[in-house]
C-alpha cells in the first residue's frame, strides 16, 4: 500500500458518499494532512521522540455487556482517533485503575471498521435474504413511524415488541431510548428476567429473601479460601477489576480453587487448583460436599439453629413431614441415596478423594467464599443448582461474616446514582419471560402463566390479546443470533404472515439484521455524548463524551428515536428539549445531589470517571447476622430458608424441589440421547467478543479465532487433528468450522464459544460457529430461564 | 519453512558459488594448458569463457536483490563488517566481481604483463574463496541447528567446485565447437587440451561426488541425533522431503559418477568429440539440477530453534 | 551499557487475555499478521480415566513475549546494514530507513521478535515504546495489562525485585542471547527445553 496519510487510510476501505466526505472535510477544515506520518505501521524511523503534532487525549469508556466498565483514552488528531489507551492511574485498594481488556483496545478498529452501516437500508429481497437498498433518512423515519402507528392502530400496543439488547452502552444509545419512545405512545409487550441471570436471580430470594446478599469486593481480602464455581472473572469480566481483587486476596494468603469443565483463564491466572467436572452436574458435586461436611461434623450447627429453616427435620416449616429437610436429602435418609463422594464421582467425573478434600477445605479454611458463576445456572435446572450452592455457604456459616460469602446472586447495594434517561412507565402490563419472546410471534394467544410464565394479564384475561406484529431490535442480537435454536427462530422471522414489520437500529449488518425490513444506522458511543455506569459492583460512572463526528449518516439512537417521535407527534415529550449533552449535565446534577463528593462536570470529564466507594467493607448480610430478630430477611420465616415452603407448595418436586437438589438434565450426562450425541456442550464467553459485539472485527479474529474446542481424547477417537475442519451437529442444526484440539476441556466436553455470528451457506450449514444453532428453546422450570448451556452434540471430521 | 524469496537465495547461492568455482577451475586449466601448449593456445582455450563467468555472477547478484524487501537499500548491506557475515559476504562477492571483471578486461585487451594479470587473477580467486567462506558462515548461527555445522561450508565449497568443474567443461566444449567452425587448424591442439581438461574435470567431479554422497547421510544422522529442532529438521528431510533427498543423490550420482566415468573414458582418445560433448552437457545439466535440489533442501528443512 | 531496560512478566498473574497484544497492535498501527507482542499458551499433561472419574495432570500457563532487548542481541550482530541496533538504554530498535528487508534477523532471533512486513518490505519489532518512555510514560503493553502482570525498568532493579528467571518454557535458554526480560514463574512453569508441554495456540502467535 502507498504511504497514505492517516485519514485517507482510515477511510480507504470504505465507500464514502460525497455528502459525508464533505461533512468530514468541513470538520477537518478541509485538510487531511498529518505531519510526520510517523504512526504508520510502526515506521518509527527516528531514534529519539520528536515533538509530535498536537494530539488530544479524550477520556471515554467502554460499556458493552461483558460486565466490565472500563476507561478508554482516545488519542485524537485532526478529528480522527489514532490510538486507544486505557486508564493510566495508579492502583489503590479502594479505586484500582479501570484498565480495559483486549476488546477495548481494539475499539478504534471497530469504530472505523469498513463494514459500518452508512445509511438507512430498506429490504428488497425476501426477509432474511440480506438484500437491501439505500433510502434517505426522511423516508426511513416516515416508514418506521407509520409502521409503528399502523400496527398500534390495527392490533394494539401489545403487538409491538422491543427485543432485548444490551450493546448500547450509554444513555443516548441502546434499547432505553426506544423504550422511552414506545412508552409515550402506549407501550409495548415487554419481557422479564434476562439471558444472564434468570435462574440465579429467581432462586436466590427463596433462600435469602433478596438478591442483594453480596459484599464489596475488598471483603475477599479477609477470606482464607475462595471457591470459584464456574466463575471466570478473568475471561468474562465480572465487573472491571474483580479479577484484580481476587489476585489481591491471593496475595493476602487466600487459597483459590476453580471448578469448571474447562481450564479457564481464571483457572490459569487466579487459581491454586482446578477441579474439572461434567457440565450440568454441579449440584451433585455440591451435594456430596455437603455430605462430607455434615457427616464429618464440619457444619456450623449453632448458626443453623439460630438463623436457618429447613436444614434438618427439626427445623422444617409447619405441615411439612420429616424426611424432607436438606440434611435428610444429603444423607439419603428418605430416598435411600446418600449423596456420598462415591455417588457424586459416578455423576460428575470428579474423583471421590478430591471431593472429600474440597469439602474439608471449604468448610475448614474459614472464612471462605463460594462464588457461583452464571454459566452453571444457565442450564436445564439452574434454579436448584443455585440453591444447592447457597446451601453450602449456609451450612458452613459463611453468611454475613467478614471474608465469607453468602453465594447466590450476591448483588451488593448500589451507591448513589445519577439520573438516567428515564424510560417512563409502560402502559402495557403483559410480560413474558425473556427466553420465550419468540413465541410471541406465532402463539402469543395460546401462552399461559402456568406453562409459559406470562404475567400481567388483567382480571378475567386468560390469554394475551394478539401475536406480535412488529419487532424492534436496538443494539443487540437477541432477535436471532443470541437466542436459542437459530434455525427455528429464523424460520419464524422469515414468515411474513407472522410479524409484519421488523425494525433494527444497528452499527453493522449482523445476522439478525438480515431479517429486518428496515435498518437504521446507529453510531457508536464515541460519536455521541452520554454517561455509563458500572455493571454490578459499587458505583463507577464513566463519562462518554463525543470524541468524533458520527461516521457517514449514522446517528445516536436517541436522535433516531426523537425523529420517530416527531413523526408520531410526541417529540416534545420525548426529548423535553434536551440534547445529548443536556442529558449528561442532568445526569451529573442528579449524581451531585445524591453524593456530595461527586465532582464538578469539568473534573468528572477530565478524570473521565468517578468511583464511589462504600465507606468500608460492606456486607449486605452483616445486619442479619448481627441480629436476625431485629433485621429479619424477607422470607416467610424471616430466616434463611434452605427449605422453601413456597417452592414446596408449587407441588413440582421433581423439577422445582423445595431444597437444593441434583436433578439429572435432559440433554445432560445421563440422557440416553448421548448414544447419538455423546458430547456435552459448553459455550464460554470468549475474549474475542462481548456476546456478539466485535465478533466481526478482523483484529479480534486474529487474536481469538472462532474454533470448536475439542478435548484431545475425543479428537483422537475421531481422527481429528488440530486445525481440521469439523462438523458439529445435533438435531437442531449443524456447523462446520476448524477444530482446536485442546487438553483444557474435560474429555466428553466440547466447547463452542458463544457470540459467533451465524453464517449459513446455501445448504443452511453455519460456517462460522454460532453456538445457538445447537441450543434448545426449552425453558427452566421455575424461572422460565434460558438453559442455553445444556445441549448435546456429535462432531466429525469433514 | 520455505517461502518464495528463498527460491531467490537458492538461485543466488548456486550461481555465485558456481561462478567462484568456475573461475578457479578455469585458472587451473589455463595454467596447465600453458605448460602443455603455450600461452596462445591456453588463451584460446579460456579467454572467451572468462566473461561468461562474469555474466553468471552478475545474474546472481541481480537475482539476490529479489529476496530483499527493500532492494533500494541494498548498498547499505556492507556497513556491518564488524559483526555481520552477510556484510562480509556481500563485500567479497562484489569485490570478486569487480576484480574478476578487471582481470577479464586486462586479459581481453592484453593490458600490462602476464605477471600482473596473473596477480589480479589470484586476488580475484582469493576473493572468490572468501566469498564462499563468508556465505557459509552466514548460516552458521547458533539458533539454526540444521545450518550450524561444518557440513555447510563443505557443502558450499563442494557445490562451487563440482558445478564449477562441469560448467567449465561445458563451456570448453561449446567454446571448442565454436572455434573449430571458425578455424579447422587449431582443432587438434585445442581438442587435445580439451580432452585433457575433461579427463581431469571428470576425476574432480567423481571425487566431489564422493564427498557429497558421504556427507549427506553423515549430516542427516548427526542432525537426527541432535536436540529439538535439529531432529525435526532431519525428520523433515527424510519424510516430507525424502523423495527429493533421495532423487537429488541419484541425479548427482548419475551425472557426476556414471557420466563422469564415461567422460573420462571418452576423453582418453581423440575422435569422440561429439559424444564427449553430449556427455559433458548431460552431466552438467543433471548435476546442476541435483545441486538446485540440494540447495532447495537446505532452505526447506532448516528450523530455527525457539519461538515463532 | 549505561543501563539496560528490561521487562518483567508475572506468569503467575497472566490470564492470557491479550490486552497487551492488542494495545501494541493499536499503538503501532500494525497490519494483520504483524504481532509484535504475542501470548503463547503452554499446555501439557493429560487425562486418565479411573473408574468413573477422570484424573488429570493438565496444566496451562501463558507467556507474553515481545522482544527481549537482549544484552547480546544476535539480531544486531547479523544485521548487514546496522538497521538493527541497540540504544544506550538497551532498547533494540529497527531503523527502518536502513533496513533492507533481508530477514537475516528473523533467521537468527530465537524469540521470533523481528517480523517481516510484506507491505513495507521491512522488518518490524517491539521497540519498547521508546517514544512513550522518552516522554516519561510506560510501554503500551505494560500500561494495558488488566492483571498488572507487566512491568518495566532498569534490569538490575527488575532482578532485585523479581528474581532472575529469564528462560521459562517455551522460551529458549537464555545463554544464547542473554535476554533482558525477567519472569516470575507460574506454579506450573517449566524450564526452557522442557517437553512437559507444547505451545497449544500456534496459529495465534
Amino acid at each position: 500500500m502507498s504511504k497514505d496519510d492517516l485519514l485517507t487510510k482510515t477511510l480507504k476501505d470504505t465507500v464514502l458518499t460525497r455528502r459525508s466526505f464533505l461533512k468530514w472535510s468541513g470538520v477537518l477544515g478541509g485538510t487531511a494532512a498529518l505531519a510526520g506520518g510517523g504512526l504508520k505501521f510502526g515506521l518509527k524511523a527516528i531514534e529519539r521522540a520528536t515533538a509530535q503534532p498536537a494530539e488530544k487525549a479524550i477520556a471515554t469508556g467502554c460499556a458493552h455487556n461483558c460486565g466490565g466498565r472500563c476507561q478508554l483514552i482516545t488519542h485524537v488528531k485532526d478529528g480522527v482517533i489514532v490510538r486507544i489507551s486505557s486508564d493510566p492511574s495508579e492502583d489503590t485498594l479502594e479505586a484500582p485503575a479501570l484498565r480495559a481488556c483486549v476488546r477495548g483496545h481494539a475499539y478504534r478498529r471497530r469504530v472505523y471498521y469498513p463494514t459500518r452501516l452508512q445509511y438507512p437500508l430498506k429490504r428488497t429481497g425476501k426477509r432474511g435474504e440480506g438484500k437491501f437498498e439505500r433510502i434517505s433518512w426522511d423516508d426511513a423515519i416516515s416508514i418506521a413511524a407509520s409502521q409503528i402507528q399502523s400496527v398500534k392502530d390495527k392490533y394494539g400496543n401489545a403487538a409491538i415488541h422491543l427485543v432485548a439488547g444490551s450493546a448500547g452502552g450509554s444513555q443516548t444509545l441502546g434499547i432505553g431510548t426506544a423504550a422511552r419512545l414506545l412508552n409515550l405512545i402506549g407501550g409495548y409487550i415487554d419481557t422479564y428476567n434476562n439471558y444472564s441471570w434468570a435462574c440465579i436471580q429467581k432462586a436466590t430470594p427463596y433462600v435469602y429473601g433478596t438478591q442483594t446478599c453480596g459484599a464489596t469486593r475488598n471483603d475477599w481480602l479477609k477470606s482464607k479460601y475462595i471457591l470459584m464455581w464456574g466463575w471466570n472473572p478473568a475471561e468474562m469480566i465480572d465487573g472491571t477489576n474483580t479479577m484484580w481483587y481476587v489476585k489481591q486476596a491471593r496475595l493476602q494468603g487466600a487459597k483459590t480453587v476453580v471448578i469448571d469443565p474447562r481450564l479457564s483463564m481464571s483457572a490459569v491466572g487466579l487459581a491454586d487448583q482446578w477441579i474439572p467436572l461434567y457440565p450440568g452436574t454441579d449440584a451433585a458435586l455440591m451435594s456430596s460436599m455437603a455430605y462430607v461436611i455434615i457427616s464429618e461434623n464440619l457444619h456450623d450447627q449453632e448458626f443453623l439453629d439460630k438463623y436457618v429453616v429447613g436444614f434438618d427435620d427439626d427445623h422444617l416449616p409447619e405441615g411439612v413431614l420429616a424426611g424432607n429437610s436438606y440434611k435428610s436429602y444429603i444423607l439419603g435418609t428418605k430416598d435411600g441415596v446418600p449423596k456420598t463422594p462415591q455417588w457424586a464421582e459416578a455423576i460428575t467425573g470428579v474423583p471421590a478423594e478430591t471431593i472429600v478434600q474440597l469439602a474439608r477445605d471449604y468448610a475448614m479454611l474459614k472464612p471462605s467464599v463460594l462464588y457461583q458463576g452464571y454459566g452453571m445456572q444457565r442450564r436445564a435446572y439452574g434454579e436448584s443448582t443455585v440453591i444447592s450452592g447457597i446451601s453450602l455457604a449456609v451450612i458452613t456459616g459463611n453468611v454475613g461474616i467478614p471474608g465469607g460469602w453468602a453465594s447466590g446472586m450476591a448483588f451488593e447495594p448500589v451507591g448513589p446514582q445519577g439520573g438516567g434517561l428515564s424510560t417512563g412507565n409502560n402502559p402495557v402490563t403483559y410480560k413474558v419471560p425473556r427466553y420465550k419472546w419468540p413465541d410471541l410471534m406465532y402463539r402469543a394467544t395460546e401462552m399461559t402463566p402456568e406453562e409459559d410464565g406470562v404475567v400481567g394479564l388483567g382480571p378475567g384475561e386468560k390469554h394475551l390479546p394478539t401475536n406480535v406484529k412488529l419487532l424492534w431490535q436496538v443494539a443487540g442480537q437477541s432477535m436471532l443470533n443470541q437466542h436459542g435454536d437459530i434455525n427455528f427462530v429464523a424460520s419464524k422471522l422469515a414468515d411474513e404472515s407472522l410479524v409484519e414489520f421488523i425494525l433494527v437500529n444497528e452499527q453493522f449488518m449482523t445476522p439478525s439484521s438480515k431479517y429486518a425490513d428496515l435498518i437504521l444506522p446507529a453510531c457508536t458511543w464515541m460519536e455521541t455524548s452520554g454517561v455509563t455506569k458500572n455493571w454490578k459492583y459499587g458505583a463507577t460512572f464513566i463519562n462518554m463524551p463525543k470524541v468524533i463526528e458520527p461516521l457517514y449518516e449514522s446517528k445516536p439512537d436517541y436522535e433516531i428515536c426523537a425523529e420517530i417521535a416527531n413523526k408520531l407527534g410526541v417529540e416534545q415529550d420525548y426529548t423535553q428539549g434536551k440534547t445529548a449533552d443536556d442529558l449528561v449535565q442532568d445526569w451529573v446534577a442528579v449524581a451531585q445531589k445524591a453524593d456530595p463528593n461527586f465532582p464538578s462536570y469539568e473534573e468528572f470529564a477530565s478524570k473521565g470517571y468517578y468511583q464511589w466507594q462504600f465507606p468500608d467493607i460492606h456486607d449486605s448480610m452483616a445486619d442479619f447476622r448481627a441480629d436476625p430478630v431485629a433485621n429479619p430477611l424477607q422470607t416467610p420465616s424471616g430466616k434463611i430458608e434452605l427449605f422453601s415452603k413456597t417452592l414446596w407448595d408449587m407441588g413440582k418436586p421433581d423439577s422445582i424441589p423445595a431444597i437444593g437438589k441434583y436433578i439429572p438434565e435432559w440433554e445432560g450426562v445421563s440422557d440416553p440421547m448421548r448414544s447419538k450425541y455423546p458430547l456435552l456442550g459448553l459455550t464460554h464467553h470468549y475474549m474475542r467478543h462481548s456476546h456478539s459485539t466485535e465478533d466481526n472485527i478482523d483484529w479480534n479474529e486474529e487474536a481469538w479465532p472462532q474454533r470448536a474446542f475439542i478435548n484431545n481424547l475425543d479428537a483422537e477417537a475421531r481422527g481429528i487433528k488440530d486445525g481440521d475442519m469439523v462438523r458439529v451437529y445435533n438435531d437442531r442444526g449443524e456447523m462446520i468450522l476448524p477444530a482446536r484440539v485442546t487438553k483444557r476441556n474435560m474429555p466428553g466436553v466440547i466447547d463452542i464459544p458463544s457470540g459467533g455470528w451465524w453464517d449459513p451457506d446455501q445448504n443452511g450449514i453455519d460456517r462460522h460457529g454460532a453456538v445457538n444453532i445447537l441450543t434448545s428453546l426449552r425453558v427452566t422450570p421455575l424461572a422460565f430461564g434460558n438453559p442455553q448451556g445444556t445441549f448435546l452434540v456429535e462432531v466429525e471430521k469433514v | 519453512m520455505m517461502n518464495v524469496r528463498d527460491f531467490a537465495l537458492v538461485a543466488f547461492t548456486i550461481l555465485s558459488q558456481m561462478a567462484v568455482g568456475s573461475m578457479i577451475v578455469l585458472g587451473i586449466v589455463h595454467f596447465f594448458a600453458i605448460r602443455k601448449a603455450g600461452m596462445q593456445e591456453a588463451d584460446r582455450l579460456s579467454d572467451q569463457i572468462l566473461p561468461a563467468i562474469g555474466i553468471v555472477l552478475g545474474a546472481a547478484l541481480v537475482v539476490s536483490l529479489t529476496h530483499l524487501g527493500s532492494p533500494l537499500n541494498a548498498p547499505l548491506a556492507i556497513l556491518k563488517l564488524s559483526t555481520s557475515w552477510l556484510s562480509r559476504e556481500i563485500l567479497f562477492t562484489v569485490s570478486f566481481f569487480v576484480v574478476g571483471a578487471i582481470f577479464s578486461f586486462m586479459q581481453w585487451r592484453s593490458l600490462s604483463s602476464f605477471a600482473v594479470r596473473n596477480l589480479v587473477a589470484w586476488i580475484a580467486a582469493i576473493l572468490g574463496l572468501m566469498q564462499v567462506f563468508s556465505m557459509s558462515h552466514i548460516y552458521m548461527i547458533s539458533t539454526e541447528p540444521a545450518w550450524n555445522s561444518i557440513a555447510t561450508p563443505i557443502s558450499f565449497f563442494t557445490t562451487a567446485f563440482l558445478l564449477g568443474s562441469l560448467a567449465i567443461g561445458t563451456a570448453m566444449v561449446l567454446n571448442y565447437n565454436i572455434n573449430r567452425r571458425k578455424d579447422q587448424k587449431c582443432a587438434e591442439v585445442q581438442c587435445g587440451l580439451l580432452r585433457d581438461s575433461l579427463r581431469w574435470i571428470s576425476i574432480a567431479a567423481i571425487v566431489l561426488l564422493g564427498v557429497e554422497v558421504v556427507l549427506a547421510p553423515l549430516y542427516v544422522t548427526s542432525l537426527a541425533a541432535g536436540a529439538t529442532t535439529a531432529a525435526e529438521s532431519a525428520s523433515l528431510m527424510l519424510n516430507q522431503y525424502g523423495l527429493i533427498f533421495a532423487f537429488r543423490l541419484v541425479l548427482v550420482f548419475i551425472g557426476a559418477g556414471i557420466l563422469g566415468i564415461f567422460i573420462y573414458r571418452n576423453a582418453l582418445s581423440p575422435g569422440r568429440e561429439k559424444i564427449l560433448g553430449n556427455l559433458t552437457y548431460s552431466a552438467f545439466a543433471l548435476v546442476f539440477i541435483a545441486e538446485l535440489m540440494g540447495r532447495f533442501l537446505f532452505y526447506a528443512t532448516h528450523i530455527r530453534l525457539g519461538l515463532f | 551499557m549505561s543501563s539496560q531496560l528490561a521487562f518483567h512478566v508475572d506468569l503467575s498473574s497472566c490470564t492470557g487475555c491479550k490486552a497487551c497484544q492488542m494495545a501494541c497492535i493499536d499503538k503501532n498501527d500494525l497490519e494483520l499478521g504483524q504481532r509484535w507482542r504475542r501470548v503463547y499458551e503452554f499446555t501439557g499433561g493429560d487425562w486418565v480415566k479411573m473408574g468413573n472419574a477422570y484424573i488429570n495432570s493438565v496444566f496451562t500457563y501463558f507467556t507474553s513475549v515481545s522482544c527481549q532487548h537482549c544484552e547480546d542481541p544476535i539480531c544486531v550482530n547479523v544485521c548487514p546494514s546496522g538497521a538493527m541496533h541497540k540504544r544506550e538504554d538497551g532498547i533494540v530498535l529497527v531503523d527502518t530507513q536502513k533496513c533492507l528487508g533481508c530477514r537475516y534477523c528473523e533467521w537468527a532471533c530465537p524469540y521470533g521478535s523481528p517480523q517481516y512486513n510484506p507491505t513495507l518490505g521491512k522488518m518490524g519489532k517491539c521497540n519498547f515504546c521508546y517514544d512513550l518512555i522518552d516522554a516519561g510514560g510506560k510501554p503500551a503493553c505494560v500500561e494495558a495489562c488488566p492483571m498488572r502482570a507487566l512491568d518495566f525498568g532498569p534490569l538490575d532493579e527488575m532482578v532485585a525485585r523479581y528474581g532472575d528467571l529469564r528462560d521459562p518454557a517455551p522460551l529458549p535458554i537464555s545463554s544464547i542471547t542473554h535476554p533482558s526480560v525477567i519472569f516470575t514463574p507460574h506454579r506450573n512453569t517449566y524450564p526452557a527445553g522442557s517437553n512437559e508441554g507444547q505451545i497449544a495456540n500456534k496459529e495465534e502467535v
